[in-house]
């Protein structure tokens, strides 16, 4: 894939993630927390968040959201591995529940 | 106890026409709000169109040390957390959120609901009353609901060590044949 190409490929998952983001947090800011997993400040920051910004920070050269599991345990249960498939999404539910969420520094 | 404000009324009545809808319990909308109990019965007939159903609620602790029972209300159990620790919500709408993202959990992975809006309201009621707490798995390092005053240190859940048959009761081995059937 070419750069430009790739460029182009951040930039609309930036601006789909800013915008289902916001979207979540309007309609729900507790849910919409723990599904982001972000801390109030966060989520508050993502709400006042205007057309125009979300446009220029999504422009960036780099990704906006990152992976939030860095548990290997956690990523094979998230993936299906285990006795059955319910068990393993319930197991991965409960580590990540307990998980700390992103805040401002 | 009668209300004085009509607003704080309105307010109950939404409230309980929630907790009503997510299958609440005559106890508990009578211990949340301040709504009088005919009023809630009447509010009940119409949200559901039957009376509600009488008699005493669950009060055993061991139900929720069951294994597939201990599952689910721990998975609730955390979602509360999260909604009262980092989210900061006071207890009432912690459960009621706590207890859609579970629903919304099971809704996606085509399970058995379990946990009620009543049981998952008495199971922060024993937590509470210090009956239960919260055990540290020293496997998998998740939070799961236990005995309190249990000891704790070499805790190991559930799912880390399944018992044989867990999760083979009737109903799931019907969903596996009507997967089957669908291939």
């Amino acid at each position: 894939m070419k750069s430009a190409d790739l460029q182009d490929e951040i930039r609309e998952l930036n601006l789909a993630y800013l915008m289902l983001a916001q979207q979540l947090v309007r309609e729900d800011r507790e849910i919409a927390m723990f599904r982001l997993g972000i801390g109030a400040d966060v989520a508050e920051l993502i709400n006042g968040l205007t057309t125009a910004q979300i446009v220029r920070l999504s422009s960036q050269q780099m990704m906006l959201c990152r992976v939030r599991f860095d548990d290997s345990a956690l990523l094979g249960m998230l993936t299906g591995e285990g006795r059955d498939a319910a068990t393993a999404s319930l197991h991965a539910a409960i580590i990540a529940a307990g998980k700390p969420v992103e805040t401002l520094a | 106890m009668r209300n004085k404000s009509v607003l704080a009324e309105a307010e109950d009545i939404q409230r309980a026409v929630e907790m009503i809808r997510l299958g609440a319990r005559m106890q508990m909308l009578e211990s949340e709000t301040q709504l009088s109990r005919e009023r809630l019965l009447k509010l009940y007939k119409e949200v559901r169109g039957v009376s509600p159903p009488k008699g005493m609620l669950p009060f055993s602790t061991d139900w929720f040390i069951t294994w597939q029972p201990n599952v689910h209300s721990s998975l609730f159990m955390s979602f509360y957390r999260f909604m009262k620790d980092t989210a900061g919500l006071p207890d009432l709408d912690a459960i009621v959120k706590a207890f859609r993202l579970y629903l919304d959990h099971i809704d996606a992975e085509d399970m058995e609901e379990v946990l009620s809006l009543t049981r998952a309201w008495t199971l922060v009621r024993f937590f509470d009353a210090d009956l239960l707490q919260q055990a540290t798995c020293t496997c998998c390092g998740g939070n799961y609901v236990a005995h309190a005053y249990d000891p704790t240190h070499e805790y190991v859940c559930g799912l880390c060590n399944m018992p044989s048959r867990a999760g083979k009761g009737r109903r799931s081995r019907r969903i596996a044949t009507d997967r089957n059937a669908l291939v």
